[in-house]
């Protein structure tokens, strides 16, 4: 098989495609969570002005195409003086989106933790931040445990666009794979090697879905309100 | 850093375009992925061997691989065996492979919600497994799934900025083209995020809007 002989032939390139895309979804889950536990938390507070500008965040950057704010971010990042590299051009990006989508996660997983776990603390007299760190946060973290392993998937799933502004991830690394070939050896393995990336991705986040699936089922038991959905590609 | 007005007005009505391609490929993708949708659930309902599991196969397949990849298949890896598309149905095949797989689970999720009593009435009426779903099960599912059919629409709408990487001049197309063509990358970047903002929130609002119509019977009144 031509296919396979290509592959193991250029396997140190797939493998650093491969540690590129996982990297960049890492960075990328990171500092995901960090803006998802922040925006997630204000958009639970009373403040209204707090909620709006929370929700606003959401909005913008769910509604925006991803590949839109990427190349905003890439091609923006110069006429604001400071030129950014492919990849962290990338991971702010997908950040962006990310922290949308993980403060929409955050937030349903706050809601369902039961109200009374709230009062029962305001009773206590804890103070505001005592009764997030030691009662909500805590509940909240089992809640959105299934949600935010799907939202790994798609992240990992998302990080194939940092191909367009030029970042060596796995796609790439295909894509370089059937230019080498088709100039030095005269043939077109497109199908195969696309076919060999969509099976890696596809291997990858169906065990991501099915631990994310496991995960609710596992978990769904003891919660008041519905734990938040997982999130859908088609959702995001 | 400057906002040049004058080089904007000169290009719209290449962006003029490229929304209508923006808006031809998504209208095009999201008729054919309803219909993929509703034949895909039906399929799965009525557990044909063979066909049920590919439906299954094929939905997971989708969700779980990106979809700029599954556009790089088709574009570059089907040509590559001898199987050639334009560009611009090379995007809407994508489009609605995509969204398709979508639609076949909102459908299913609307299927599944229909009161097991009417799936029994028809049987006692002796109403055949498609006759079920042609007078009985998807008209009800259609109702009830409309929503999450709509999102998925959506959704479609924003994907379909995916299809300026293979090259289909499309509104992130000739914006794209721009920014490498003329280094005008503000003017652009800003039509960009308020051309995708305004159709994404205008079609969004309209779904929340018959949501709202749709479920008002189902209201405590």
């Amino acid at each position: 098989m031509q296919t396979l002989a290509l592959v193991r032939e250029n396997m140190p390139l797939l493998l650093i495609g491969l540690r590129a895309t996982l990297l960049l979804a890492l960075v990328t889950l990171l500092v995901s969570t960090i803006i998802g536990i922040v925006l997630g938390t204000l958009a639970t507070l009373r403040p209204p002005l707090v909620r709006i500008l929370a929700a606003f965040y959401v909005e913008v950057f769910r509604d925006i195409p991803l590949i839109v704010t990427i190349f905003t971010i890439f091609f923006g990042a110069p006429l604001l003086g400071m030129p950014l590299e492919p990849f962290p051009a990338t991971a702010i990006g997908l950040s962006l989106w990310g922290g949308a989508n993980g403060a929409e996660i955050v937030r349903g997983g706050i809601r369902s933790v039961s109200k009374g776990q709230r009062e029962a603390a305001t009773a206590l007299g804890l103070r505001l931040w005592q009764t997030y760190l030691l009662v909500l946060w805590p509940q909240a973290l089992r809640a959105v445990l299934p949600a935010y392993t799907g939202l790994l998937a798609l992240i990992i799933q998302s990080t194939s666009l940092g191909a367009l502004v030029g970042v060596t991830e796995f796609l790439k690394a295909g894509g370089l794979i059937i230019e080498r070939s088709t100039v030095m050896l005269g043939i077109n393995p497109a199908f195969g090697i696309y076919s060999v990336v969509l099976l890696t991705y596809f291997a990858i986040c169906s065990i991501l879905t099915a631990l994310s699936r496991r995960l609710e089922r596992r978990l769904a038991v003891g919660h008041d309100r519905r734990a938040p959905a997982m999130p859908d590609a088609s959702a995001v | 850093m400057d906002f040049d007005l004058d080089y904007l007005t000169r290009q719209l009505p290449a962006l003029w375009q490229g929304m209508r391609l923006t808006v031809e490929a998504s209208s095009l993708a999201m008729l054919l992925s309803f219909a993929v949708g509703l034949l895909g659930a039906s399929l799965r309902m009525m557990r044909m061997p063979v066909l049920s599991p590919l439906v299954a196969a094929y939905v997971e397949f989708i969700r779980n691989t990106p979809i700029l990849v599954q556009l790089f298949f088709l574009f570059f890896g089907l040509p590559a065996i001898g199987l050639t598309l334009s560009l611009f149905w090379t995007g809407v095949l994508a489009l609605t492979l995509w969204a398709g797989a979508f639609q076949v689970e909102n459908v299913r999720g609307g299927l599944a919600a229909v009161a097991p009593g009417l799936r029994e009435a028809a049987s006692a009426l002796g109403l055949t497994r498609v006759q079920y779903l042609r007078l009985v099960g998807l008209p009800l599912a259609i109702r009830t799934g409309l929503p999450s059919m709509l999102n998925t629409a959506v959704s479609l709408v924003k994907n379909s900025a995916y299809l300026s990487a293979i090259g289909v001049q499309e509104l992130s197309g000739v914006a794209f083209d721009r920014i490498a063509n003329d280094f005008r990358a503000f003017e652009m970047l800003a039509v960009l995020l308020v051309g995708y903002l305004a159709v994404v929130l205008t079609l969004s609002a309209a779904v929340r809007a018959l949501d709202h119509r749709l479920s008002a019977p189902f209201r405590a009144a």
